[in-house]
């Protein structure tokens, strides 16, 4: 094993790790060499001779010049591109550092093509000294809100806007710190190879940075460590084994690099087993989440939502027309008609996630519409979404945990700096999450995929997540759409005991038994319209509802409901 | 997927990065020998009991692949013709560097572990970050092909027997300014390549000493293929030639390009040129071209001929200069084993420094005082399909 392996296999890894910080937001980005390129070469002009300042003064010097220039240049990139997703945002960021690479070709003071000679600084204790600090950095980072906020953004990001997540903020803080990272290593590079070249940083050492990254996992912070030891290990050993040089070598590693792929999609991480946030045995219920952010609370009877002559047009269809709503503050109103009547479009626009086309809407204060989903969130207003919208490869408790990052203090750089209390935050969330998921009755299974919840579970627990941010307004889109009797039974109670303790509740339910029994007042849209409105015992009689939802003959509502569902 | 690969999977990964620890370690123990490499009697006569152990790195994959198998070839038949003199014997390892710098400054340190002398690598960036770790171990390093700058100016253990860009260019202006009577050139360049930008320097410093004016200086991508707009630039200026320094993969579209658009001035390129493909792929264009080089083949001498015959009969086809270059690169090792007659680092260093008038292909060759290589350089010109000496 020489030398330059040991130090090539940490370099490889700090870059892989770029990837990594922005791979675990969901993010797509080949920008790194660009940025691993300006903070190289303006690192190595600017820093002083080590033979004036001494070699290890030289190099930190450069390399927090480095990683502010990385940074700075991610700033500048991700402000016009963070609104771009997948392989756009790929392409984006790829023409980034082929721009990048020209500029620094076709500039005096970089030497061109041929590169600038930098003196060698970094041994291998200082390159694995850098990757340790790198790797800690993402260790810690991992399970804090900020960690989780970024996974749920990867997972779902609409469902990360409705629980009050700043997605464009998060996505741009972690660009910025791939950009850090990968300015880390461009100033390790050229204080280790002497000659810094554009070269080094052309399309290729992006995709290599990738690949370690994915190779290794993005599911675990060890991921790109692994990935940048099997990919920089295979050619030396290929050497050791004395297979001949010439391209056999790059077959075999292609091959293997196959291999791995295929039967380890998720990386080689994958074989590391995940630690999860496990729920505290005695913790749940003791302190009563003390340490939980305080959220504004609305007065009884107070105005909650407020719609006036609210419209959605799609083309030609009128989805919602002229609708007034008004909820008061501890009610539960029940929104019902027949399927395409308008009611989700209708939560939609009240949650924000929907612009309406014309028509007031107010909503604790906010305007949903004109302000952003996580800030009407962020108001008090929570949801659950007709079709489930879980982060499927997060565990149930992790789950409403995100639910809860609105109510949760930011832990991640006091978690950085072992500061007691951050754990004590953290243990104080994950009990409020865990006494979130027990009232939904699924305590047993909060260290579960979410993916691999059955239907129903995965109904409730979205419930769970939804109350986990301790909202105002809690939005219901069909929660009990797939529930057995005896599940939607117990869904009915949960949203009386909620409703019992103040809550202010819109359900939009095809299960009218669980509409009559739970429901203050319902409001009944058809094609858009209200054509209703009252107590359940006024709505039941009312022949326009018969006529248009419950059924126009004397078939009973309970029958109607087995139909629509 | 199940436990159980996922179990092999992590083993074989597990087992892989163990194998890359001990591999290493293994190498590490051969120097210990040494003394065995020090031979008795002088030149000719020398009798050294180990084969001398002498490493390569060239680009075998990557990049500049078609330049390193070249070398190696040249390589392996030099090692195949030195076999038959008596007394000295070589044990030649060729790595590869994958074009690529991290695995360049591996191979390197791998070979300065138990190789006596360096041969290589292909390309000038990778030796300005590799070679360092040589000079540092007390390895000397013998350059087969680079022609930039400041290459043998990194250490008192770096040789080379390449002629740089500096030597060949400024021969080729002069040559081609008397032959032609250039007045006016227009100079055109890849200027996103490290060899191409330092050959555009010469070839800019050499014009303006020798008082040819430049009309215009246009640059593109290595990348690039289509120079239509930038040789009707040139076009207009009514140049006596045009003077390009790029690669082969750019010359073989830009001669062609320039002869459809009714250029029919000479084209003198750099060392990119120097290559038969021109001839192969551009045809009919490649006529008039002139480059100057280091070797060509049709060069008189014995051993030049000997040469062409082995290689023609080895591989089956017609060397480079590449390969011209690495062939002598084995044999001026042989000369320094056998001037001290030891097959030790510091003993084949000296060795190397005395090298003067040897018989080589690619000439009368010597070693000067900068480690730098001296002999006569070839200025060709494209006629009948093939390089003729205009010089």
């Amino acid at each position: 094993m020489t030398e330059s392996l040991v130090v090539f296999i940490a370099l490889n890894a700090i870059f892989a790790f770029s990837f990594y910080a922005v791979l675990v937001a969901g993010q797509l980005s080949l920008g790194q060499a660009g940025f691993a390129a300006v903070g190289g070469f303006t690192a190595a002009a600017l820093a002083p001779e080590p033979r004036d300042a001494g070699e290890l003064p030289t190099l930190l010097l450069a390399i927090v010049v480095g990683m502010v220039v990385g940074a700075l240049a991610a700033v500048v990139l991700g402000l016009p591109t963070m609104h771009l997703r997948g392989v756009f945002l790929a392409i984006a960021t790829l023409g980034f550092a082929e721009a990048v690479r020209i500029l620094l070709i076709n500039a005096e003071w970089t030497g061109g093509a041929n590169g600038m000679s930098v003196p060698k600084i970094v041994t291998p204790a200082i390159a694995w000294v850098c990757l340790a600090l790198v790797a800690y950095w993402f260790w810690r980072q991992g399970p804090s809100s900020y960690g989780r906020a970024l996974a749920a953004i990867r997972e779902d990001e609409l469902a990360a806007r409705a629980m009050g997540i700043d997605v464009g903020r998060h996505r741009l803080s972690a660009f910025v710190t791939a950009g850090a990272v990968a300015g880390l290593y461009g100033v390790l590079w050229a204080f280790y190879v002497r000659l810094l070249a554009p070269e080094d940083f052309a399309f290729g050492t992006a995709i290599d940075g990738l690949v370690m990254a994915v190779v290794g996992g993005s599911t675990t912070w060890l991921g790109p460590l692994l990935g940048s030891g099997f990919l920089t290990a295979v050619p030396e050993v290929q050497r050791a084994l004395g297979v001949e040089a010439g391209w056999v070598r790059p077959f075999v590693a292609s091959l293997l690099l196959l291999l791995v792929i295929v039967f380890l999609p998720g990386g080689l991480g994958s074989l590391i087993p995940r630690v999860r946030v496990r729920v505290p045995k005695d913790g749940a219920g003791a302190e009563g989440g003390g340490r939980l952010v305080e959220r504004p609370r609305t007065a009884e009877g107070e105005a909650v939502v407020r719609v006036r002559g609210g419209n959605k047009d799609y083309g030609g269809v009128h989805a919602v027309r002229d609708v007034d709503l008004d909820v008061a503050s501890g009610e539960v109103v029940g929104l019902i008609g027949p399927n395409g009547a308008g009611k989700t479009t209708l939560v939609n626009m009240i949650s924000g996630v929907v612009p309406p086309s014309s028509g007031s809407f107010e909503v604790l204060g906010t305007t949903p519409g004109r302000t952003a989903v996580h800030k009407v969130a962020q108001a008090g207003v929570s949801r659950t979404f007709q079709h489930s919208k879980l982060f499927p490869r997060l565990s149930a408790l992790e789950n409403v945990l995100v639910g809860a990052h609105v109510v949760s203090r930011p832990t991640f750089l006091r978690r950085l700096l072992w500061l007691p209390g951050a754990r004590r935050d953290e243990q104080d969330v994950v009990a409020h999450a865990a006494r979130c998921l027990d009232r939904v009755g699924l305590a047993d299974r909060a260290g579960e995929d979410a993916s691999s919840l059955s239907y129903g579970d995965q109904r409730r627990l979205e419930i769970a997540r939804a109350l986990a941010s301790g909202p105002s307004l809690l939005i219901l889109d069909e929660p009990a759409a797939g529930m057995n009797h005896v599940e939607a039974d117990s869904l009915s109670e949960l949203i009386g005991s909620l409703a019992r303790e103040g809550l202010t509740i819109l359900l939009i339910e095809h299960n009218v038994g669980m509409v009559m029994k739970t429901c203050d007042r319902i409001v009944v849209l058809n094609f858009g319209e209200v054509i209703a409105t009252g107590t359940p015992a006024e709505i039941i009689e009312d022949p326009a509802v018969i006529e248009a939802y419950l059924g126009g003959d004397d078939a009973g509502p309970a029958r109607e409901t087995e139909e629509v569902r | 997927m199940n436990t159980t690969l996922k179990m092999l999977a992590g083993t074989g990964a597990l087992a892989l990065v163990l194998t890359a620890c001990g591999g290493g370690d293994g190498g590490g123990d051969s120097g210990g020998d040494g003394g065995e490499l020090v031979g008795s009697g002088s030149g000719d006569s020398c009798t050294i009991d180990s084969p001398v152990p002498v490493g390569a790195v060239v680009s075998l994959t990557g990049a500049a692949a078609s330049y390193g198998e070249s070398q190696r070839k040249g390589l392996e038949l030099a090692a195949e013709k030195l076999a038959e003199n008596e007394g000295v014997t070589y044990d030649l390892k060729i790595e590869d560097d994958a074009t690529d710098p991290k695995q360049g400054i591996t191979v390197f340190e791998d070979l300065t572990k138990d190789r006596s002398v360096i041969i290589g690598p292909t390309l000038s960036n990778t030796a300005f970050q590799a070679q360092p770790i040589a000079q540092e171990a007390g390895v000397p390093v013998l350059a087969i092909s680079n022609t930039a700058d400041g290459i043998t100016a990194q250490g008192d253990y770096i040789f080379r027997d390449s002629l740089t860009e500096a030597q060949v260019i400024p021969q080729t202006v002069e040559v081609a300014k008397e032959h032609f009577g250039l007045e006016k050139v227009v100079v055109m360049y890849s200027n996103d390549d490290a060899f191409t930008e330092s050959g555009y320097k010469v070839f800019d410093q050499a014009l303006q000493d020798q008082g040819v004016e430049i009309l215009d200086t246009l640059t593109f991508s290595k990348a690039d293929t289509d120079f239509r707009a930038l040789l009707t630039e040139a076009k207009g200026q009514d140049p006596d030639a045009v003077v390009v320094s790029g690669l082969i993969e750019a010359a073989i579209p830009l001669v062609t390009q320039a002869r459809e658009l009714g250029i029919d001035v000479p084209i003198i390129g750099g060392n990119g040129f120097n290559n038969p493909k021109l001839m192969s792929d551009s045809g009919e264009a490649a006529e008039g071209v002139v480059v100057g080089a280091a070797w060509n083949s049709a060069s008189e001498g014995d051993l030049n001929k000997a040469f062409l015959a082995d290689f023609e009969e080895k591989y089956d086809g017609q060397p480079d200069q590449f390969a011209a270059q690495a062939y002598t690169g084995m044999f001026v090792v042989d000369a320094a084993v056998r001037a001290n007659c030891s097959g030790e680092p510091d003993d084949i260093r000296d060795g190397l420094t005395t090298i003067k008038d040897l018989d080589t292909v690619l000439g009368t060759f010597s070693i000067n005082a900068d480690r730098d290589a001296e002999h006569q350089a070839v200025v060709q010109i494209v006629e009948d399909g093939s390089f003729k000496p205009l010089n």
